[in-house]
């Protein structure tokens, strides 16, 4: 299968997340509400955007590991002789497992991309409850903590002069991840988290959004 | 949760969660079968690669190159490689030269019977050198001093005595350069000389260090023979 294809499945609703998340949602939004009218709020566009982005993140993790596996039986899946050649990089047993307990970075990004998809699942279900703001802040510290292995990762792309995809993917991922933890604290700020309020009004037949 | 009416939500997300990750290592388990990436015996070989000498000039060489990702145990056909970690002032190095020599010119063929026929009937053995330079003192090397040793050429030294006197004759396959240690890095080499047998799909079928009493042309009969 053609691997940019694949590429462009885990692109989509990446931006499709970040669209949600941000004010520029509301079209999406209302474009939703025929199939959920509680997508009229912007609290579970966010949610949604971030669950969307926490699980493109845990599949691509689990797609590098696919082809990290697949490489070491001697296949090759997106070998390339250009910069962008996942094969190169997913293959390098120098670099494709982490330093310390040497687990495969596909495995280690399954397990944090499952941690944060616990988390928006959880506060998108109960996003009123007392732990949720606490839980959005342990997700942003996490995405946060996430940048220093992406910059790692991103260093010995560098040194391999290639770079992986799919990977990328994943890195993006997590920044978007942050971007969304650290605007759900916005909307705490702001007062915003509440939706109680817009369900009246629409009741009311008025959209104050 | 008796009294906390939220750890339900928690507790069912926890499970969704797991058990999507549960089908995720199950899918991986069944449609992948990873190698671990190593020199042991049924590892496969780390990549090995850098400027190599093959009697003519300084060419890239890059091992991955030469496999064959779907050979099969018993297939003939498949060429094999025996990789020769040395470093040409170790004493070591220099007393095998001789014996590399003969199994290289052996296995690779060129020992031909009386009637043309290579004396070794089973699958090619490709012999291919990486030649470093161990953090020892006098074991000072360069590129002409690993040619030296090949061709047995120059006027370098090898271990104290001009390279073109060592034991046996000329060696006729590739050298690498690994004066910078990479390779030998990356294989975890212990000490010079040592030998790895790889498959023609790229696993380490046999390493000296794992096998210290068994000889070269032993192990290479034993493992390239079996069906």
């Amino acid at each position: 299968m053609n691997q940019n294809l694949i590429l462009i499945g885990y692109i989509v609703p990446v931006v499709v997340g970040l669209v949600l998340m941000t004010p520029a949602g509301t079209s999406i939004g209302n474009m939703l509400v025929g199939r959920n009218p509680l997508m009229i709020h912007a609290r579970r566009r966010h949610m949604l955007g971030m669950n969307l982005v926490a699980f493109t993140g845990f599949v691509v993790s689990a797609h590098t590991l696919w082809i990290s596996n697949k490489i070491s039986e001697g296949g090759n899946v997106c070998s390339s002789a250009t910069v962008f050649s996942c094969d190169d990089v997913l293959g390098n047993a120098a670099y494709n497992t982490d330093p310390v307990f040497g687990l495969s970075w596909g495995l280690i990004g399954m397990a944090a991309f499952g941690a944060l998809l616990f988390i928006t699942n959880s506060v998108g279900k109960e996003p009123d409850s007392l732990w949720a703001e606490r839980y959005l802040k342990y997700g942003m510290y996490m995405t946060g903590a996430g940048l220093a292995v992406i910059a790692l990762l991103v260093s010995y792309e560098v040194e391999m002069g290639k770079i992986c995809q799919f990977c990328t993917m994943a890195h993006i991922s997590n920044v978007v991840a942050l971007f969304g933890f650290w605007r759900a604290g916005q909307m705490h700020d702001r007062g915003e988290w509440n939706d109680n309020t817009e369900i009246i009004s629409k009741g009311d037949g008025e959209n104050k959004e | 949760m008796k009294n906390d009416i939220e750890a339900d939500v928690r507790t069912e997300s926890g499970i969704k969660i797991m058990a999507l990750f549960f089908v995720a290592i199950m899918f991986l388990a069944f449609t992948t079968d990873p190698i671990a990436t190593g020199t042991k015996a049924g590892e496969r070989a780390p990549d090995l690669e850098g400027m190599a000498y093959n009697g003519s000039g300084w060419t890239k060489f890059e091992m991955s190159d030469y496999f064959e990702n779907n050979w099969t145990k018993g297939d003939a056909s498949g060429e094999w490689m025996l990789i020769d970690f040395m470093d040409t002032d170790c004493t070591f190095c220099l007393q095998a030269a001789e014996k590399v020599a003969q199994n290289s010119n052996y296995f690779m063929k060129f020992q031909k019977d009386s009637d043309g026929t290579p004396a070794w009937k089973g699958p090619t053995v490709n012999f291919v050198a990486s030649a470093t330079q161990l953090d020892i003192p006098n074991h000072e090397t360069s590129r002409d001093e690993i040619i030296g040793f090949r061709d047995k050429t120059g006027d370098d030294e090898c271990g104290g005595s001009a390279c073109a006197t060592r034991n046996g004759g000329a060696h006729a396959f590739v050298y690498i350069d690994d004066i910078d240690q990479d390779n030998m890095k990356e294989w975890k080499v212990p000490g010079t000389p040592a030998y790895y047998l790889i498959q023609p799909d790229g696993i380490v079928a046999w390493s000296s260090s794992e096998n210290p009493n068994e000889k070269v042309a032993d192990a290479i009969i034993r493992l390239t023979l079996e069906e």
